[in-house]
C-alpha cells in the first residue's frame, strides 16, 4: 500500500466505514430498518440537549483516562490499570465528599473532592510505579492485577457499614454510599436541560495542560527521553525510576479524578458498578490516539457519542445495545490490525 | 465440621475445573511469548456456542464440539492479530473480550429469547468406591464426564510443557528468545499459532463446561471474568505448570468459601475473597513471595530481520 493509504487517519476512515456497515447489518438482523436504526442512534448521540450532555460527560471520563495513559506512555509505560485507579479515586472522592459538612459551598467542596480523587488514583498507580522502579516488575501485569484489587476495594467500601455504606435500615437498603452533600456535587455547565458537568471543562483543560507540559517544558522532555531510552537517560543522569513512577502516578491521578467526578454526578452516590468499564475503554482511547492529545479528545468524543447512541438504539427501536459494543470493538480490532505492522 | 470442609473442597474443585483447563491452555501461550488476554473471549464464545449447539441438536456432546470450534475461531483471530499482523497484544486481547461479550449478548437476544429453557447437559458421574473416600472423595470423583475430561486435558497440556518433550522445549525457546529460536531453525510463527490455537480449544472446552456441566443454560457474560482469573493463575503460578495448578485449586476454594462461609456462620466479606487471588498473584509477580520470572519474549512480536 502507498504511504497515503496507510496514514492513520485514512486507516481509521476505512475501519469506521466497515464497522458502521457491520452495525447496520446487525440492526437489520435484529429486525430494524437501517434508516430507523441510524435515526435512533443519532437521536441518542446528539438529538436533544440531554443527549448531547450525556455524550459529553461520557467522552470527558474517557478523555481524562486517555490523557493520563498518554502521559505514562510518554515515559515508556503502558498503564492497563485505569479501571482500578478510577474505582479507588471514586472511593477516595466519596470518602472526602461525605466527610464534608452539609453546608459547605461548592467552591470549597468540589476541589476537595477532586483532589481526593486524584490522590486516591495516584496512590493506587504508585503501587505499580514503585514495584517497577524498585524491582523492575512489569507495569503491564501489576496494573492489570491492581484493577481487580481496586474493584475489590470499591466492593468492600460499599458493602460494609464500617466503610462507606449508608446505614442499613431495612433489607432493601442498597449496597451504596449515602448521597454526597450538595457542596460536593459537580456543578452543571450550559443549559438547564443538559446534564453536562464541570468534568467536560476539566477534561479539555487536562488535555491542553498536558500537551503544553509534554511539548514545551523540561519535565516533558525528560519524560520523553526516559520513554525513548531508559538506559541512555540514566547515563545522562536523569532519575529514570522517578520519572516512570511519576508518569504512572499522573495517569492514575487523572483516572482517579474521573472516578471522583463520576461519583459527584447524578445520582451522587458511590455504588458498586459505577465505573462500568470506563477504565478499559479509556485505555483503548489512549492507544488509538497514539500519543496525540488532539486525537485523544477526538476519539473520546466518538466513543462517548457511540455509547450514548447505543443506549437509545435499544430504548427507541429495540436493537440490542450490545450492537454498539460490537461496532466499537470491531473498529478497534481493525485499527490495531492495520497499524500493528509498523512498529 | 467435616461435612462443611467436604462441601468447600467439592465446590472448590468444581469451580476450579474450567479455570484449570483455561489456565493450562493460557500457560502454553504465555510460555510461547503471547499474553493472551482473550481467554475470556474464548471461554465466553465457547459457552455461547456450546449452549447454541446443544439447543440446536439436543445433544450435549455436539454442543461441546461447537464450543471447541468456537474457541478455535477466536484463537485464530487472536493469533492472526498478534502473530501475523503483530498488533498490540493487550489492546487486541481486551478488545476481543469486549467483542465476544457484545456478540454473545446480541446472539443470546436472538437465540435464547424465551428464557428458562434447560439445555441438554452433563450430569455428575460418581466413580464407585473412590467417591466414598472421606473429604477428598466427593471433591475429586463426583465430576461430570466433562469435568474428568477437563482434568485429563489440563494434565496433558501441563506435562507437554515439560522441557523433556521436544514440544515443551520448542515452546520455551520461542517464548524466551524468538530471534535465536528462529536462527536455530524452529518455525517460530507456526509454534506460536499452535500455542494460541491450543489455548483456544482448551478455553472453548472450559466455556462449554460452564454452560453445560454447571448450569445447563447460557446467560449474558456467563464467564464473568473467569478468563481473566485464568491469566492471573498463570501469573500467580509463576509461569510453571504445577504452581499454576495449585493456584487454580486455591482460587476455586476461595470462590467456594464465598458460598459456604455464611452457612458456617462466618462473616467473610465477599469482596475480600473475590480479590484474594489477585493479591496473591501481585505478591508472586512482584517477587515479594518467592522468585518469579516471566518468559523474556512475553508480548514481544517476532519479525525476522535481515
Amino acid at each position: 500500500m502507498t504511504a497515503v493509504a496507510r496514514h492513520p487517519i485514512v486507516v481509521s476512515g476505512y475501519a469506521a466505514v466497515v464497522a458502521a456497515l457491520a452495525g447496520l447489518l446487525l440492526a437489520a438482523v435484529a429486525g430494524t430498518a437501517p434508516g430507523d436504526a441510524v435515526n435512533a442512534l443519532v437521536e441518542g448521540m446528539a438529538g436533544t440537549p440531554y443527549a448531547i450532555g450525556g455524550s459529553l460527560n461520557s467522552a470527558a471520563v474517557l478523555a481524562l483516562i486517555a490523557v493520563g495513559f498518554t502521559v505514562a506512555h510518554r515515559a515508556g509505560l503502558v498503564n492497563v490499570g485505569g479501571e482500578g485507579q478510577l474505582a479507588v479515586g471514586g472511593v477516595a472522592g466519596a470518602a472526602a465528599g461525605l466527610a464534608l459538612p452539609e453546608s459547605i459551598p461548592a467552591v470549597a467542596g468540589v476541589p476537595v473532592l477532586l483532589i481526593a480523587g486524584f490522590a486516591g488514583g495516584a496512590a493506587w498507580a504508585s503501587i505499580a510505579g514503585l514495584l517497577k522502579a524498585r524491582r523492575g516488575t512489569s507495569e503491564v501485569i501489576t496494573t492489570l492485577l491492581l484493577n481487580f484489587v481496586g474493584l475489590g476495594v470499591l466492593g468492600l467500601a460499599v458493602h460494609e457499614e464500617v466503610f462507606l455504606r449508608q446505614p442499613v435500615t431495612s433489607a432493601e437498603t442498597l449496597p451504596q454510599s449515602a448521597p454526597l452533600p450538595a457542596g460536593a456535587r459537580l456543578p452543571l455547565i450550559g443549559s438547564a436541560e443538559s446534564p453536562a458537568t464541570l468534568i467536560v471543562v476539566l477534561a479539555v483543560a487536562a488535555a491542553i495542560v498536558t500537551a503544553v507540559v509534554l511539548r514545551h517544558t523540561a519535565t516533558g522532555l525528560r519524560l520523553t527521553s526516559a520513554g525513548f531510552s531508559p538506559a541512555a537517560s540514566a547515563r545522562l543522569g536523569l532519575p529514570v525510576g522517578r520519572l516512570e513512577a511519576g508518569g504512572l502516578a499522573v495517569a492514575g491521578g487523572l483516572a482517579g479524578t474521573a472516578g471522583a467526578c463520576l461519583v459527584a454526578t447524578a445520582p451522587y452516590v458511590l455504588a458498586e458498578h459505577f465505573s462500568s468499564g470506563y477504565g478499559f475503554t479509556g485505555l483503548v482511547v489512549g492507544l488509538l490516539a497514539r500519543g496525540s492529545l488532539t486525537a485523544v479528545l477526538a476519539v473520546a468524543l466518538l466513543f462517548g457519542l457511540l455509547t450514548n447512541g447505543g443506549i437509545n438504539l435499544q430504548l427507541a427501536v429495540g436493537v440490542p445495545a450490545a450492537t454498539v459494543q460490537i461496532v466499537q470493538s470491531l473498529l478497534v480490532v481493525l485499527v490495531a490490525a492495520s497499524l500493528g505492522r509498523k512498529r | 465440621m467435616s461435612a462443611i470442609v467436604e462441601e468447600i473442597l467439592a465446590g472448590g474443585v468444581r469451580m476450579a475445573a474450567p479455570l484449570l483447563l483455561a489456565s493450562a491452555g493460557e500457560l502454553v501461550s504465555e510460555r510461547a511469548g503471547l499474553l493472551n488476554l482473550s481467554v475470556e473471549a474464548m471461554m465466553l464464545t465457547g459457552a455461547f456456542a456450546g449452549a447454541a449447539g446443544a439447543l440446536a441438536t439436543g445433544s450435549a456432546v455436539a454442543g461441546v464440539g461447537c464450543a471447541v470450534v468456537a474457541g478455535l475461531l477466536v484463537a485464530a483471530l487472536q493469533a492472526l492479530l498478534s502473530v501475523t499482523l503483530r498488533a498490540d497484544q493487550i489492546v487486541t486481547g481486551i478488545t476481543a473480550n469486549a467483542l465476544a461479550l457484545g456478540a454473545t449478548t446480541y446472539g443470546a437476544r436472538l437465540l435464547f429469547a424465551d428464557s428458562g429453557q434447560t439445555l441438554a447437559g452433563f450430569e455428575p458421574l460418581p466413580v464407585p468406591v473412590l467417591s466414598e473416600i472421606p473429604l477428598l472423595g466427593p471433591a475429586l470423583f463426583e465430576q461430570s464426564a466433562l469435568g474428568y475430561l477437563a482434568f485429563a486435558v489440563a494434565a496433558v497440556l501441563a506435562l507437554g510443557l515439560s522441557r523433556r518433550t521436544p514440544w515443551g522445549l520448542a515452546v520455551d525457546a520461542v517464548g524466551e528468545d524468538a530471534v535465536t529460536a528462529d536462527r536455530c531453525g524452529l518455525p517460530v510463527r507456526a509454534i506460536r499459532y499452535a500455542a494460541v490455537l491450543l489455548t483456544g480449544a482448551a478455553s472453548g472446552l472450559a466455556g462449554a463446561q460452564l454452560a453445560l456441566a454447571e448450569v445447563h443454560a447460557f446467560s449474558d457474560n456467563i464467564t464473568g471474568g473467569v478468563g481473566y482469573l485464568a491469566v492471573v493463575a498463570v501469573i500467580a503460578g509463576r509461569w510453571r505448570a504445577w504452581p499454576t495448578l495449585l493456584a487454580c485449586l486455591f482460587f476455586g476454594v476461595a470462590q467456594a468459601l464465598q458460598f459456604a462461609a455464611p452457612a458456617a456462620g462466618l462473616h467473610l466479606p465477599a469482596p475480600v475473597l473475590v480479590t484474594l487471588p489477585y493479591v496473591i498473584a501481585l505478591l508472586a509477580v512482584s517477587g515479594l513471595a518467592g522468585r518469579s520470572r516471566a518468559p523474556s519474549a512475553l508480548t514481544i512480536p517476532f519479525a525476522r530481520t535481515a
